[in-house]
């Protein structure tokens, strides 16, 4: 063996905080994900709905607006919780889908292709891999439901005086029920693009997970003659979880801890799927 | 820092997936400069260095890598760069941007890793293509950016599995030209290689590895000199072959006698080599014509057939 120089000096500088890497994640795929046309429209779509809440919202308190349409004060749709409750059921439908499109090319690419030793021979862990994919969903998820949703929340408190103090719990039921549920569709996003690698059967399976859970739900219902079976209806699920935040008066069909039951349940599932999946080798049986 | 500070050991490791086996019962304390891990396919090459890049942890046993465990990720990735077999990586990248992506986990700003990009792929010859994306490289291109990840953090420790697979001569007389500059440096350059060509070239050692198991290791000469108890290969050339091979067999250390090319040549395995050496002077001067005798076992191929068997020399 020869005798070798000793110039090594390893890099002194300084780090960027450990909690802030997992954002690399998105940073890179968010460029590549915009160029699909489609994505862009959906999205553009996605706030159509929004859009429409806020254009009401301001008219239905402009009364210069409504005396000369000769449209009286209550005659409009009141915008109170069940008008949120409803933005969210509606806004939750169209992030199913935004999930659907997304969710499979996710961490798919990186099975398939071997890629995991890439990232977990740098100083990044398991952990902040799902975390930083789950990232990049998660920032889309909640760019069309609680944002907006707290974005029409403040325009109704900005033009009705008091409204704010009576209802604040109100911002609370929109960003706590929309933000469970799009943490769900990231958690079943990332649980199925880690299974299957073909981005149309994994996007197919996506919205089977959501549609035929509610089929097979009813049947159980049926055949068995319980309520239970509503538990493979996520949809339900998470339509109780809204009700409860919303302090509907109409008791839901399930009851609350059923349904948060469900929804852990459901995220254990998809967490243990990752764990079998993102590692950075694969496992011989 | 301990004696094994400036070492990359394995204390009698053994790593099973399930009831496969990876490696078992590997102990090993590689020096600085390049060592080849050389084996067939599924002898455990690429497990020995996931372990010691801390991608696999060990069923039993203690790997160190320059004293860091490779319990400690956050320690053993700033001294160590991995290079993976595998051609993949993320969608739409460029070179450029790819190297970037990867330095940026490790933690440094942007301006750092501009620079440290930039000089891996200088030092690999990828400028040019640095900003083309990643998806329309050749094969020994990707090779390339995948080097230069591996070496743009300035790693103490290279691991590279199969780093010249898909290279051209060129580029891979380059390649081998760089592992020289870092191991000169005081870096461990690890790579694995089933071509064995290449590892007589660049390996200040080789760790000959067949089933999971360290068959060999040690500097190439002393591998063989190592496993005394392993035949040594002879070429005798003769214009009585067939005679010559007849009488060789009859001494007990001869363990094979074998006829090759068309008959014109013996090739003998031995066990003693002086006794050999003493019984073929003998037949000599009884009259067998004797036009030449060559060792025929000082390459790896040799060592590597000896130790591994037929599966390994091909």
């Amino acid at each position: 063996m020869a005798v070798y120089k000793r110039t090594y000096k390893p890099y002194e500088g300084s780090l960027t905080p450990g909690w802030s890497r997992f954002l690399i994640l998105p940073r890179a795929a968010y460029t590549y994900l915009f160029q699909s046309k489609f994505l862009v429209m959906y999205l553009v779509a996605c706030f159509f709905y929004p859009i429409g809440c806020a254009a009401f919202i301001y008219i239905s308190h402009n009364l210069t607006f409504l005396s000369a349409m000769n449209i009286r004060v209550g005659q409009m749709i009141q915008v109170d919780a069940s008008f949120f409750r409803y933005f969210c059921g509606f806004q939750g439908g169209m992030a199913v889908l935004l999930t659907a499109f997304v969710g499979p090319g996710l961490i798919a690419p990186d099975v398939t292709n071997n890629a995991m030793p890439l990232y977990f021979s740098r100083p990044f862990s398991r952990a902040e891999y799902v975390f930083g994919k789950m990232s990049l969903l998660l920032a889309l998820l909640s760019a069309i439901t609680w944002i907006p949703g707290l974005i029409l929340f403040l325009i109704q408190c900005s033009v009705v005086t008091g409204w704010a103090a009576q209802n604040s719990w109100v911002a609370g039921a929109i960003f706590g029920g929309l933000f469970v549920w799009d943490v769900t569709l990231c958690l079943i996003a990332l649980a199925i693009s880690a299974w299957i690698k073909w981005r149309i059967a994994a996007g197919g399976t996506i919205l089977a997970v959501f549609f035929a859970g509610a089929g097979f739900g009813s049947a159980v219902n049926a055949i068995v003659r319980t309520q239970y079976g509503s538990l493979l209806d996520l949809r339900q699920v998470i339509s109780v979880i809204f009700s409860q935040m919303f302090r509907d008066v109409a008791p839901p069909a399930l009851s609350p801890s059923a349904a948060w039951m469900a929804l852990a349940i459901c995220a254990l599932i998809c967490l243990r799927m990752l764990s079998k999946r993102v590692r950075a080798f694969e496992v011989v049986t | 820092m301990s004696a094994n500070g400036g070492r990359v050991t394995f204390d009698n490791v053994s790593r099973f997936y399930g009831e496969v086996l990876g490696v078992n019962r590997v102990t090993l304390s590689i020096p600085p400069g390049i060592t080849s891990l050389v084996g067939p396919n599924g002898s455990g090459k690429t497990t020995l260095m996931n372990l010691m890049s801390g991608l696999v942890h060990p069923t039993r046993g203690q790997i160190r890598v320059l004293d860091i465990p490779p319990t400690d990720p956050e320690r053993l990735c700033r001294v160590l760069g991995y290079s993976t077999q595998f051609d993949s990586f993320p969608r739409g990248l460029t070179g450029h941007q790819l190297v970037f992506s990867f330095l940026r986990l490790f933690g440094y700003d942007e301006v750092t890793c501009n620079r440290l990009a930039g000089a891996a792929i200088e030092r690999l010859r990828m400028t040019e293509a640095a900003d083309r994306k990643v998806a329309a490289y050749s094969k020994g291109m990707r090779q390339r950016i995948k080097l230069a990840m591996a070496i743009a953090h300035d790693p103490q420790v290279l691991v590279l599995d199969e780093p010249l697979n898909g290279l051209d001569p060129l580029v891979r007389a380059e390649t081998i030209t760089l592992f020289r500059e870092l191991a000169a440096q005081g870096r461990h350059v690890i790579v694995s290689s089933h071509v064995l060509h290449e590892v007589d070239q660049i390996s200040d050692q080789v760790i000959l590895l067949s089933n999971g198991y360290v068959v060999a290791e040690g500097q190439i000469q002393g591998v063989r000199g190592e496993i005394q108890e392993h035949p040594m290969q002879v070429l005798i050339r003769s214009s009585r072959c067939s005679a010559l091979a007849s009488k060789l067999f009859e001494f007990d250390h001869v363990v094979e006698a074998r006829l090759v090319e068309a008959g014109s040549a013996v090739l003998i395995k031995t066990r003693d080599a002086d006794r050999f050496y003493h019984a073929l002077n003998h037949l000599a001067l009884n009259g067998i014509d004797i036009e030449g005798v060559a060792p025929a076992d000082d390459t790896v191929n040799s060592v590597y057939e000896y130790l591994i068997g037929e599966e390994g020399s091909r």
